[in-house]
């Protein structure tokens, strides 16, 4: 029985699913995508099949996609993230009842998707050239209150009182926005709840572009981050479906996307 | 700066944009299997004129003209040759960006930081540019190119053209312009100069419209890269030569088209572009389309069929009238987001999009080109209660918004492609 490989190339990590042919997430694996980007995935690609005692003849069908989906050669086919993304989050979103819209925010990007119910875009909004309000910026916050990331979260909800508004969510301009909120008094709780709040309005933003369904998908690393989740859920008023493993929805895509591209040519040489 | 820095810096930007001229040439032309052969023609043009720095027109006498709304009969009725200034090259482009507001539109910076340059000395400073007063940058801009040393006519352009006030007053601003000519060249307009010059530049759009009603074939014959360059061409080249080359090539893509030649996959979904022109040597976003698959099969731009598409109607053969339909041919049809409706432009793309069987349009908007953007919302929303999908990308002149641009026009691909799938 053969299974199938979705690989996402992110600009931070380079995540890695392995499904059956019933969808069924078999395994999966997260790495620092680093500066050797193709080095790095098959490294990452072939652990992940040692792990779960496979070898590459098992794999039927593999689907990159990501921002180094071109550089990888091995894979079959390549896809962009935002189709990828749309399949997985709507075969995930079906354990929650269906979800319509969905919220990425990558390393470098921020995404909107509307899609049908067969998991198709019907629409998508992205940010523009530059990492505002993306993951990159929430690292470089971090950096500058010399917190960790996963540390976000706990100073997010110790927050008494309001936090700052936050103007620039600009990476290289958040860093002297930042050194001159701390220079000003504001305490790290303040800040961090500052930060989120302007990533989750400026975000609200791009999603009110291609318009709001009910059933919120959000996913993407800094879903993992429960501060800005619930800054997002105040913003947009309602409860957000997580995922488990909010990152790795993409290439889960990417898996299903492989296993429907081997059915279809299993099928087209079978009436050969 | 000394002279001698001068000289050296000129000579530094005639390398970035020969280098840069060179690299896109090479995508459009060696990227891609199949190139109809007369295309050979424009490739070998861009070469001479962009690559290597030739003078178009030689020494005639040359006008600048910076929009389609020039009536160019005009210029060629006293004897001078029209060659538009627009410009899609990111040098100059960082060259206008040294004076021009961080928040201006990219075409109009390269086309201020050529015409600061000195290296379009083809040109000569103390020239004459016909600038028409479209947006508040190009109308802006008119000033700054006296600035820099140009004699500027400003063609003055209402912004509405439904009322009959606005059509008298368009009309008194080009028989003023038609005037003013007479006197840059010392050469009377005539009625029998100004009906061969109609007649010339009708042959030209005759030309186009070939090739445009030829892409409406279900197999599209040839790739919007090459059309864009083929109108674009007609920004600097010599008309006669130009319709000549069109001609040889729609020749050619008639035979495609019997022969069930294609240029695109089978599949390919067909493109409707809209929006801020492309221009070379920014093709950036209708490579990249092409490049992920699909086909561009029709236009709505300033660069290509708003330029070409709608020809002269005179009613009688006297120079009154004949200028009077110049100036109509120029206002009326006109489909530019400067007009406070936006009414033409949204039957225009329905049009199109019907006649040429389009399966997504993808709206380019220059950033800081405020009427493009702002005309964005009301067209997209009109399009999809139309049924048809749209992209709307906001881009520039560099180069480093490529990844992204890739992952959106793919996605927009796949999902056009899914949606046929579906039907």
């Amino acid at each position: 029985m053969p299974y199938f490989a979705g690989i996402d190339i992110g600009s931070t990590a380079i995540k890695v699913v392995l499904v059956d042919e019933a969808d069924n997430l078999f395994a999966s694996k997260t790495v620092a995508t680093g500066s050797h980007f193709y080095g790095n995935a098959q490294a990452a690609f072939l652990s992940l099949l040692k792990e779960s005692g496979l070898e590459s003849g098992d794999i039927g069908f593999l689907t990159a996609t990501g921002y180094g989906r071109k550089l990888y050669r091995e894979a079959d086919e390549s896809v962009s993230e935002i189709t990828a993304n749309a399949m997985g989050a709507k075969k995930v979103g079906e354990a929650y009842g269906g979800i319509r819209t969905i919220i990425n925010i990558g390393g470098q990007d921020s995404k909107a998707i509307q899609i049908d119910r067969e998991g198709n875009v019907v629409n998508f909004a992205m940010n523009d050239k530059c990492a505002a309000g993306t993951g990159r910026f929430l690292d470089m916050a971090a950096r500058n209150l010399e917190l960790e990331l996963d540390e976000l979260g706990d100073y997010h909800f110790n927050l008494k009182g309001a936090p700052p508004v936050i103007n620039s969510t600009c990476a290289v301009f958040a860093e002297s926005e930042v050194i001159g909120l701390l220079a000003s008094g504001y305490s790290k709780e303040e800040i961090v709840a500052g930060i989120h709040f302007s990533i989750a309005k400026r975000t609200v933003r791009l999603v009110k572009r291609i318009g709001l369904e009910d059933q919120i998908y959000f996913d993407g690393g800094p879903a993992l981050n429960k501060g800005l989740v619930a800054a997002f859920e105040e913003e947009l008023m309602r409860k957000l479906v997580i995922p488990d493993i909010p990152q790795i929805t993409t290439a889960y895509g990417a898996a299903i996307l492989a296993r429907e591209a081997w059915q279809a040519e299993e099928l087209a040489a079978e009436q050969h | 700066m000394s002279a001698e820095a001068q000289v050296k810096q000129i000579e530094m930007v005639r390398r970035q944009l020969s280098r840069e001229s060179a690299e896109a040439l090479n995508k459009i032309e060696k990227d891609f299997p199949d190139n109809p052969k007369s295309m050979d023609y424009f490739y070998d043009l861009y070469r001479r004129v962009h690559c290597e720095g030739e003078a178009p027109h030689g020494d005639k006498k040359v006008i600048g003209t910076t929009c389609v709304q020039v009536p160019e009969e005009l210029i060629y009725a006293v004897g001078a040759v029209p060659v538009r200034l627009c410009n899609g090259s990111h040098t100059f482009d960082q060259l206008g960006a040294e004076f021009m507001p961080a928040k201006s539109c990219s075409l109009v910076k390269a086309t201020l930081g050529m015409l600061s340059s000195e290296v379009a000395s083809w040109l000569d400073q103390g020239g004459d540019i016909v600038n028409v007063t479209t947006c508040d940058q190009k109308t802006k801009a008119g000033r700054l190119m006296e600035e820099a040393g140009y004699r500027v006519h400003h063609l003055e352009l209402p912004p509405s053209k439904e009322s009959e006030a606005a059509r008298t007053y368009w009309q008194s601003n080009v028989n003023g312009f038609a005037r003013s000519l007479e006197s840059v060249t010392g050469h009377k307009i005539t009625r029998n100069g100004l009906r061969d010059a109609i007649v010339r530049v009708g042959r030209a759009q005759q030309a186009y419209r070939r090739l445009h009603r030829l892409r409406m074939s279900p197999l599209a014959p040839i790739l919007g890269k090459d059309v864009f360059l083929v109108t674009n061409a007609y920004f600097f080249d010599d008309i006669d030569s130009w319709t000549d080359a069109v001609e040889v090539l729609n020749d050619e893509i008639e035979r495609r088209c019997e022969e069930g030649f294609g240029a695109a996959q089978r599949r390919a979904p067909r493109i409707l572009f809209t929006g801020s022109p492309p221009i070379f040597p920014n093709l950036k976003l209708p490579t990249l389309i092409e490049q992920s698959g699909a086909v561009i099969v029709a236009d709505e731009t300033c660069s290509a069929n708003r330029m070409l598409y709608d020809v002269v109607n005179v009613d009688e053969w006297q120079l009154y009238d004949m200028v009077d339909a110049l100036a109509d041919r120029a206002l009326k049809p006109c489909t530019c987001p400067i007009f406070v409706s936006d009414e033409d432009r949204k039957r225009r793309l329905l049009e199109l999009a019907r006649t040429f069987a389009v399966d997504g349009v993808v709206y380019q908007a220059f950033s800081g080109c405020q009427v493009f953007e702002m005309e964005q919302r009301s067209i997209s929303r009109f399009l999809a209660d139309e049924g048809i999908p749209s992209l709307y990308v906001e881009t520039d002149y560099s180069p480093d918004d490529l990844g992204q641009l890739s992952t959106r026009i793919e996605a927009f691909i796949e999902s056009l492609k899914a949606r046929r799938r579906r039907k």
